[in-house]
């Protein structure tokens, strides 16, 4: 099956927050409210029951003042620091088209996936004790349909389609920009992470913190340690000590009571 | 027969010993996958998730106790550093040439440091483990290192331990379990503390 992607062209985005609204409504997650942080951001952060944030980015830059609207959520990650992290077996799953989705009856809470997440996305909802956050709606896309923030979009700012052709569609949408005289434009589908199956048009692709995206997102390299290396050592120190210890016995044999050498 | 541990030392250590069994199964359950089988054996991932933060306090706090009582104890003196240097010769089973120990050895008084320590860095970062949505990100990415990497030192340790306690020292578990030991055993493993013992039980019986 072909990988699926979503583009978001974030200089089409006029904050509408319809998305918002569409996630809400198809995941049927209730809205709570939370702090106001004087800007027209629905929330300061995603939350266990809100997966899709239009951030308002006020970002400036001699002197100008640029007003950055950007949808966020999960990435959907190639290489997903999430699944790398979570020890419980079938809590994080790859579906066959690329979705990274969150199997709940597996799920044990630990919370390893918030660590693992280059992009901060995962969140522990308190009275469940289970980690949520965006399933490219999963639910839809397995019976053909686009997600639900995609269908409700009213600019195109948001398009989904198979992967290779989105990103096709999105190097074409920047050089569009780019004639515009937005001369760095660009697209923002991170190496670091495998590339991602949400796949941005920046109007400014060398600064993409300006959006609130990290530069160069990877899976944190203590994470990568902990997986690999910390748990070879482990597995190295466990079965030496055990079988260590039994040879040791067959070969010296217990400490007997008698008389000390030196007497 | 000689005391060696008293009913308070006893219970202590086994408080030790079976909160830290728990917490170590509990937490290999979270450790890997292929170890997970052992996270159904002891009542499901959830919750191992939600015993395991619990099981380690319990185990932390006796280690406190433990440390209390013993610490002082556990002073390295000058044969015990001459102990460490022949410490092969102690594991082959050669005892020429290597000095005789106290109530511990050498061996043993690095080992309650090093479970000590161990103890300390698997409390602070299990604490940071145990809140991931509150802890600052930077905490909890040395955690994921600083947690597993102590449980395997103080595994590793407790392997040691337990072989040495139960198969390569005889007569010693009993003095964990009943409190006593034989003359002759601590004749052969702890010469100065059998001295010591001894000559206060001859001037008691004088
Ligand atoms: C001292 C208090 C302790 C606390 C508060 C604590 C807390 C935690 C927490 C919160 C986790 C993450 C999984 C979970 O939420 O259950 C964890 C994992 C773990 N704990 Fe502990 N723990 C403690 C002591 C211990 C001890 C004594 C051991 C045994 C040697 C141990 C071994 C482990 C292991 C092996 C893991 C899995 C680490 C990994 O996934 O790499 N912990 N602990
Ligand atoms: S953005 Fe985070 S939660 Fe989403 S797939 Fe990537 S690592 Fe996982
Ligand atoms: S909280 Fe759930 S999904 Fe996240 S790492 Fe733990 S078991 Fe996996």
């Amino acid at each position: 099956m072909q990988t699926v992607a979503k583009l978001i062209d974030t200089s089409l985005c006029i904050g509408c927050k319809a998305c918002e609204v569409a996630c809400q409504e198809w995941n049927d997650q209730e809205f709570t409210l939370g702090t106001f942080g004087g800007t027209y951001q629905t929330k300061p952060e995603l939350e266990h029951n809100f997966w899709n944030l239009i951030k308002f980015n006020e970002y400036e830059t001699d002197g100008q003042l640029s007003w950055l609207m950007m949808k966020y959520q999960c990435m959907h990650c190639q290489d997903a620091g999430c699944m790398k992290a979570c020890p419980a077996p079938g809590a994080i799953v790859r579906l066959d088209n690329g979705t990274v989705d969150f199997n709940h009856d597996n799920c044990i809470g630990c919370g390893y996936c918030i660590t693992g997440c280059p992009f901060d996305v995962p969140r522990l909802s308190p009275t469940t004790k289970k980690v949520y956050k965006c399933t490219l709606c999963s639910d839809r896309t397995a019976v053909g349909l686009e997600p639900a923030c995609i269908k409700t979009c009213p600019t195109n700012c948001l398009t989904f389609g198979t992967r290779t052709d989105l990103l096709r569609k999105a190097e074409d949408r920047a050089v569009e920009l780019q004639a515009d005289g937005s001369t760095h434009a660009g697209v923002y589908n991170p190496q670091g992470v495998g590339g991602t199956n949400v796949i941005y048009v920046l109007k400014d692709a060398s600064n993409p913190e300006s959006y609130g995206l990290p530069k160069d997102p990877t899976i944190p390299w203590t994470v990568s340690l902990w997986k690999g290396p910390v748990k070879l050592l482990g597995s190295v120190i466990f079965l030496g000590g055990i079988l260590g210890t039994f040879f040791h016995y067959i070969r010296f044999g217990p400490k007997l009571e008698e008389e000390h050498p030196d007497d | 027969m000689i005391d060696r541990f008293n009913i308070k030392e006893r219970f202590i250590h086994w408080m030790v010993a079976i909160c830290f069994i728990y917490a170590a199964l509990s937490g290999l359950a979270m450790w890997s996958r292929h170890l997970f089988w052992i996270a159904t054996v002891l009542g499901g991932g959830e919750t191992v998730r939600a015993l395991h933060p619990w099981g380690g306090i319990i185990f932390a706090l006796a280690l406190g106790f433990m440390f209390r009582n013993w610490a002082s104890q556990m002073k390295l003196d000058s044969d015990d550093k001459v102990w460490l240097k022949m410490s092969h010769r102690y594991a082959m089973n050669d005892e020429a040439g290597v000095p005789p120990s106290g109530k511990y050895n050498a061996g043993q008084k690095m080992l309650f440091w090093m479970q000590s320590a161990f103890t300390l860095l698997l409390f602070l970062s299990g604490m940071i483990l145990w809140f991931p949505e509150i802890m600052p990100r930077t905490l909890r990415l040395g955690a994921v290192l600083v947690h597993p990497l102590a449980a395997i030192g103080s595994i590793g340790g407790i392997i040691l331990h337990i072989y040495m306690s139960a198969f390569a020292v005889p007569g010693s578990l009993r003095a964990m379990t009943r409190g006593f030991v034989t003359p002759g055993w601590a004749k052969a493993h702890h010469r100065k503390w059998f001295q010591q013992t001894t000559k206060i039980e001859d001037e008691r019986a004088r």
